[in-house]
């Protein structure tokens, strides 16, 4: 009788490996954009200096404040898209694109109002392309096989 | 399938009358209506005749009281531009106007009956459509316009007419064309409410609408073998449903087809429902260009399913929960005959009622059952073969017989063409060695080219004629399985002729929370301007992008109620993506170019040095 052939798992597209790499890529890039903030303000060092709301203003510490604990919201949902990314599960394909939607009006806002983070714009923008694509979307059972989405 | 030994017969002595009688619909109205078809005499006599100037100036001709029937055809000479048309209702003071409305709530609830529209229209198109919608209703503002006063008013007009004259009538007409016996049953009515009463697309004074039944004669008898009726956003073969086809053509005691009416509108439909009409609108060519373009780019390059946001949709309520007149019903018809010779319609060319110069007509009264608005001949009139796309349809009896003459036909040409393919193959031959002895002799140069041209020639039209002998075996098979077929009495596909089917909305599939669906339509165009005017006022600075957040999120809410949000989150990502991705390409296009010739390079080494290495 003949060996079976050790693999008979279909391969995924290169579009997931693609995917899984520029997450963890932003989630470094967002983990600096948490960090570095709060550290050149030394709160790690002092902890909160002053007041973080003036007059039902933000100030500008709290400014920083808001923008780490965004970034710290997207990394985190970030990791928990990728986890299930991998292990190709629907939700995960419609937090991920959700995610990029998000961290895209951001990068776009940030754009036109300070200054953008070309490399998040950049991942984004192949995170989104690679997960319209046909057979990933398949593989997340969002597209049936006759090309109708779900 | 029913076949053809079970359809009604009517004799061929039949008169026009009995014919029209014999096969005369049944037609079912939503509840709710306002308006049934009605004779023209008693119309005629509450209007007025007026004429439209190309300087703008209304004339009036014949006072409301005075105009008859002789009066109105008189002949009355105009000037090119010119527009006559009736006007059943006069012009409202605001008090007549306000005393017209209170009078016709008064009349609703004394008639009852109330229409519901239940999932509305605006809860059936998205926010985009939403908004044009909006867009469409100032529109009016512009355009001319019924209003809702004279709406009002011509619903109590009519009521206290039908008080007078409770008659249903409809105008028969027999014509015969091409082995076809056609009837058509036009239908008259006072006023079009879609818009007042629906929600619709328009109003105006006075409707004309029309089916037909197309017969065939068979052993003395006529035999009814289609049914057209005109609709909105269809046409041609489109129109018409083969007698047969039980699943989209209602009978009624055994010989009369079931029509059910749109709410206002009138239009007839085979199948009872609500149906999502659509008004495109006018966009200027290089708007239109811009969508296609992008259109093709969405779908054939990203995948996405089309997307055309660019129309408003209504809703054609032809539910048949209302009145229905017919035989076998409580209300009955009343028939009038009419052709060419009935003054009328082929005397009187304007409008039949208000010419509210629309300058894109839905709001002007239509013209009579012979004529087009502009006073041209109406296709329906003097082509009613054609307006169903019968003009290409012979009767059944007289189909064997031609599909027996092209067989023919083909026979005998199959017969030339033995004959001729060899005479030319030899012929070819012949100067093909003739050719072949010129070769090596350069004084023969000229000979030899325009032997070469001939030769080419000959040998395409020999490849032709090869060619036609293949295509016509093709032929011959198709057309004899065709009458083999037609002979065991088998028919074909009953909607093969069919490009775009009515189909009835499925409101039960449309939304996911129903009631929270509907109230969103209401309010959201609404919220949306509070939010805009919220951004104007306290965030200033940040106007283009809380826009476009706000408009994404109310897409977003929008697609959750619809049960589309996974689908709207892609495009939306997908959409935000492709602008990124032009904002990186304008920074950074050096980089971009140079990284991808590096690539292709790379790439192509790599399979060069492989194929070297092999």
């Amino acid at each position: 009788m003949a060996k079976r052939k050790k693999s008979d798992k279909k391969k995924s597209p290169i579009a997931i490996t693609v995917i899984a790499w520029a997450i963890v890529v932003l989630f470094l890039i967002r983990l600096v954009q948490v960090f570095e903030p709060l550290i050149r303000n030394q709160f790690f060092m002092k902890g909160i200096t002053g007041p973080l709301f003036a007059s039902w203003r933000l100030t500008s510490l709290g400014s920083v404040f808001l923008s780490s604990a965004t970034y710290m919201v997207l990394s985190l949902a970030g990791i928990v898209a990728l986890v299930g990314f991998l292990r190709l599960h629907r939700w995960s394909w419609v937090l991920l694109m959700a995610w990029t939607g998000g961290s895209l009006i951001i990068s776009l806002v940030e754009y036109f109002y300070s200054r953008p983070n070309y490399a998040v714009m950049a991942s984004n923008v192949i995170i989104a392309f690679a997960l319209n694509n046909t057979e990933v979307q398949r593989i997340f059972g969002i597209r049936r096989d006759d090309g109708l989405s779900l | 399938m029913a076949s053809v030994s079970d359809r009604p017969t009517a004799p061929v002595t039949a008169s026009d009358l009995d014919l029209l009688r014999k096969f005369e619909p049944v037609v079912s109205y939503t509840k709710g209506e306002q308006f049934f078809p009605t004779h023209v005499e008693h119309y005629i006599s509450e209007c007025s005749l007026w004429e439209h100037h190309p300087d703008g100036r209304d004339e009036l001709l014949i006072r409301q009281g005075e105009l008859t029937m002789e009066k109105l055809i008189e002949s009355r000479p105009a000037a090119f531009g010119s527009v006559r048309y009736l006007r059943f209702i006069e012009p409202l003071s605001l008090a007549e106007s306000a005393q017209v409305l209170g009078d016709q709530l008064l009349l609703r609830r004394k008639l009852g009956g109330y229409f519901h529209a239940g999932i509305g229209r605006l809860a059936r198109g998205g926010i985009l459509p939403r908004l044009l919608d909006g867009l469409f209703s100032l529109s009016f503002v512009m355009r001319g316009k019924v209003s809702a006063a004279t709406a009002a008013a011509a619903e109590l007009d009519y009521s206290e007419m039908f008080s007078e004259d409770p008659r249903y009538t409809y105008y028969g007409r027999v014509t015969r064309q091409n082995g076809w016996t056609i009837l058509q049953y036009w239908f008259f009515f006072c006023f079009n409410s879609w818009r007042s009463g629906f929600h619709g697309v328009n109003d105006h004074e006075s409707d004309w609408e029309m089916v037909s039944i197309y017969l065939y004669e068979a052993g003395g008898e006529l035999i009814p073998e289609w049914a057209a009726y005109a609709s909105h956003d269809f046409k041609g073969d489109d129109l018409r449903r083969r007698w047969d086809d039980t699943q989209e053509l209602k009978i009624a005691e055994l010989s009369h087809p079931v029509i059910f009416a749109g709410a206002g509108s009138h239009a007839s439909y085979f199948r009872r429902g609500e149906y999502q009409a659509e008004v495109n609108l006018p966009l200027p060519g290089w708007f239109s260009g811009l969508i296609h373009t992008w259109n093709k780019m969405w779908t054939e390059t990203l995948g996405q399913p089309a997307i055309n946001s660019f129309h408003i949709p209504f809703v054609d309520f032809a539910r048949g929960d209302g009145l229905t007149i017919g035989p076998g019903q409580l209300q009955t018809w009343s028939p009038v005959l009419m052709d060419e010779s009935t003054p009328w319609a082929s005397q009187y060319r304007g409008l039949w009622g208000l010419f509210a110069r629309d300058p894109i007509s839905g709001e002007n009264a239509p013209a009579g059952p012979m004529y087009n608005r502009d006073g041209s001949s109406r296709n329906s009139w003097y082509d009613p073969l054609g307006f169903a796309g019968l003009d290409k349809v012979p009767p059944p009896p007289q189909m064997l017989q031609m599909l027996a003459e092209n067989c023919r036909k083909i026979s005998q040409r199959q017969e030339e063409l033995e004959y001729l393919i060899p005479k030319k193959a030899v012929e070819l031959q012949a100067k093909g060695a003739r050719l072949e002895g010129m070769e090596g002799n350069p004084h023969l140069a000229k000979q030899y080219g325009a032997l070469e041209k001939e030769i080419n020639m000959l040998s395409s039209e020999v490849r032709n004629l090869r060619r036609e002998v293949w295509e016509n075996i093709a032929l011959f098979q198709g057309l004899t399985r065709r009458q083999e077929q037609m002979k065991a009495g088998g028919q074909d596909d009953l909607r093969a002729h069919i490009h775009h089917l009515a189909d009835p909305d499925d409101s039960t599939q449309v939304l996911r929370f129903d009631r929270a669906a509907e109230t969103w339509a209401a309010i959201s165009l609404s919220l949306l301007m509070f939010a805009i005017a919220a951004i104007i006022y306290f965030a200033p600075g940040f106007i283009w992008a809380g826009l476009a957040i706000i408009l994404i999120l109310f897409v977003v809410a929008e697609s959750f109620l619809r049960g589309a949000f996974v689908q709207t989150v892609g495009r939306i990502t997908l959409i935000l993506a492709m602008i990124s991705a032009l904002i990186l390409f304008f920074h950074f296009w050096k980089w971009i170019i140079v990284g991808a010739l590096v690539t292709m390079g790379i790439s192509l080494m790599v399979q060069r040095l492989r194929e070297l290495t092999g």
